[in-house]
């Protein structure tokens, strides 16, 4: 009896000790990843608008109010994004805009795992059209190199200026 | 079921059925729920989500409170996922997860959902490297769905502090879940009459009590404050809510929600997956209005209320139980419970279970030497015959009517082992508690003054303790041989003893 209840109780405290354990084990998250170099930003994108002239029998469909001899549908240019990191290119993409309709901001959002040192990095950002952008920035570009220790991340990222910079947590 | 088994009779053999933590493992969710409610309101008195980790600081660094309780708060969550996986294995393994039963299922399964999600949002709150991890991996998850206009995960890029709102808004499903938790717990047991929704209490305070000591003795650290311009390295994980997170990260998002949503579709379809088929699915209860006296002992006992009483069509005064199937497991224990055997399912019903010991002793030739062991389909019994005791079947000792037992003992038969389940494993929730009812304190259908009790004996003995079972039998054979050989009564008349007179028009 004595013996069952020593059983007993030490698989209580093992079971409640293990769970304790388990809520707390450390885990190792950083791997092999080093560091990082993240890109992150919004614009607010560059419009396209694409118009047709309307012929007679539509604009005679339509109510009195709303014949206007164009038709026009606005949205917003994807644009191209090209990374290199140690001068080898590791993004050749194309960011749409967000939303059904394509009228919606661009995002851009990604981590890319580097080594922990030095490390050259080139952001291009351009818009794939560029027609009657008139005033709106079109071209995004951040060129330069990044010390960076080991858990570090490199933010390249929109200032307040309108153009991309980096931020580090030095910075 | 064979795993369950074992595991079943290795804590018995420690625990002591009663207070087997496998059997409790639903109530031991509800009681970590109630630690969690109790813990959590002190630690909110001191969170501030305009300094999540500064105020979880503040908290730890009370030594004589605040440290021990967050531990405590934590550790129970974990127990409370792992009692909830236990319990749905029971379940799932015991075939009690379709039919009347799948309500209770997916609630379930809706309601471990609900604590995952609770639980993330709390390590959240903490807003150390654990809660940046499952933040942020949250959020790219998140993304993938076409549901924000604005990706989540930006939030967690260090572009820009992550604002007061953030916290006070996560601070809000913290507290709001919880009432989903309760609201989904009330479904969970709807269906179930008499709900027992805490363990015993030695071992609810020896549970709590236990894990108050580990979390005094052993607080959990507090990891790294999050930095979103910084990659969390070695984090203090808790690996019950946070087990995904090493093999998520760096996986696409789709394939994360593809195996997310296997799993919860698999769990959520396991009543339709083990619903046996219509031939073989056991029919539910039915009331014989001829015999029913309108007594309401069925309409009591009935564990899953799927008994009402309604007024008679049949120009008797009075009412008549009535069965609704979408409610009956099929348990039986309606059958125990009526005395003019007028009520249970198809075959099972006192009447038939007459018949069947009646035609069982006709072709077993026992005599007053000769053990027989009632034995519940469930139980330890197992076979026709357990260390030289032939075995007489039932569905549940809930299910037996102890004119069955009056039956064999007056027959002559040596003596009547019942094999039941240990109360808390009955797979009629409520089948062993009555027929101890019955057999002992008179209740409806009592086992008759006249019949010997010392023929008759109960073991407890779970499906994995064949062991235990055939001990009680040699203890009782034993004790049988020591009583005179027992008067036959192989003349007894089960219509005139069972017939009652006013159903008798």
């Amino acid at each position: 009896m004595t013996v069952r209840r020593a059983a007993a109780a030490l698989l209580a405290i093992a079971a409640t000790t293990g769970i304790a354990w388990l809520s707390t084990a450390p885990t190792d998250f950083l791997g092999d990843a080093g560091a990082a170099v993240r890109l992150s930003w919004r614009v607010d994108g560059v419009p396209v608008e694409a118009c047709r002239t309307r012929t007679e029998e539509e604009l005679a469909a339509l109510p009195v109010h709303m014949r206007s001899p164009l038709e026009c549908e606005r949205t917003l240019a994807p644009f191209a994004l090209d990374v290199d990191l140690g001068g080898r290119p590791v993004v050749r993409d194309t960011v749409f805009p967000r939303g059904v309709r394509g009228d919606r901001p661009l995002y851009v959002f990604r981590d890319f795992p580097v080594a922990p040192g030095r490390t050259a990095v080139s952001v291009r950002f351009e818009a794939l059209a560029a027609d009657g952008a008139e005033g709106v920035p079109t071209r995004y570009r951040w060129n330069g190199e990044v010390q960076l220790n080991s858990g570090d991340v490199a933010l390249v990222t929109m200032g307040e200026d309108g153009q991309l910079e980096l931020r580090t947590p030095e910075s | 079921m064979r795993v369950l088994a074992r595991l079943d009779a290795a804590f018995n053999a420690l625990y002591g059925w009663r207070w087997n933590p496998l059997y409790h493992s639903g109530a031991l969710v509800v009681t970590c729920f109630a630690v969690l409610l109790a813990t959590g309101l002190y630690l909110l008195l001191f969170y501030r989500t305009g300094a999540p980790y500064a105020s979880v600081a503040a908290i730890d660094a009370q030594w004589w409170g605040g440290r021990w309780i967050r531990g405590l708060h934590r550790y129970v969550s974990d127990l409370a996922l792992l009692a909830a996986v236990v319990h749905g294995f029971r379940m799932f393994a015991q075939r009690r997860s379709w039919g009347p039963r799948a309500l209770a299922w997916v609630s379930g399964v809706v309601l471990l959902g609900i604590f995952f999600v609770c639980g993330w949002t709390g390590y959240v709150m903490v807003w150390d490297a654990h809660g940046q991890l499952l933040a942020a991996e949250g959020a790219r998850l998140l993304d993938a769905l076409p549901v924000f206009s604005e990706p989540l995960g930006r939030a967690f890029t260090g572009e820009e502090p992550l604002p007061g709102a953030f916290f006070f808004m996560n601070l809000f499903a913290h507290i709001a879940l919880p009432i989903g938790i309760a609201l989904f717990l009330w479904v969970h047991v709807s269906r179930l009459a008499r709900v027992q929704l805490l363990p015993p209490r030695r071992l609810l305070w020896g549970t709590v009590g236990l894990f108050a000591v580990v979390a005094v003795l052993w607080p959990p650290p507090l990891g790294p404050e999050a930095d979103l311009l910084r990659l969390p390295a070695t984090v203090p994980t808790d690996w019950a809510y946070g087990f995904w997170l090493t093999a998520s990260r760096g996986v696409a998002a789709g394939w994360v929600w593809a195996a997310g949503g296997a799993m919860a579709l698999a769990a959520l379809l396991v009543p339709v997956l083990t619903k046996p088929r219509a031939a073989s699915a056991p029919p539910p209860s039915w009331v014989n209005p001829r015999y029913c006296t309108g007594c309401e002992q069925c309409y009591e006992d009935c564990p899953y209320e799927a008994i009402s009483m309604v007024p008679r069509d049949d120009g008797r005064e009075g009412t008549v139980g009535l069965v609704d199937p979408a409610k009956c497991v099929s348990c039986g224990v309606c059958a125990g419970s009526c005395a003019p055997m007028g009520v249970g399912p198809p075959g099972r019903t006192g009447r038939d279970q007459l018949a069947q010991v009646k035609e069982f002793l006709a072709g077993a030739s026992l005599g007053p030497g000769d053990m027989v062991v009632v034995g519940c389909w469930y139980g330890a019994t197992g076979s026709t015959e357990v260390a030289g005791a032939r075995v007489f079947p039932i569905g549940c000792v809930g299910n037996l009517h102890t004119s069955v037992i009056e039956y064999l003992v007056r027959a002559g038969i040596g003596g009547v082992l019942v094999a039941a389940c240990p109360p808390r494993d009955c797979q009629s929730r409520e089948g062993v508690k009555w027929f101890h009812e019955r057999m002992h304190n008179g209740r409806e259908a009592e086992l008759q003054e006249r019949v010997d009790r010392g023929r008759i004996r109960v073991a407890y003995a779970a499906a994995g303790e064949a062991r235990v079972l055939r001990d009680a039998l040699a203890g009782f054979r034993a004790h049988v041989r020591l009583l005179e050989a027992a008067p036959g009564e192989h003349d007894f008349n089960v219509g005139a003893e069972c017939e009652v007179e006013e159903t008798a028009t």
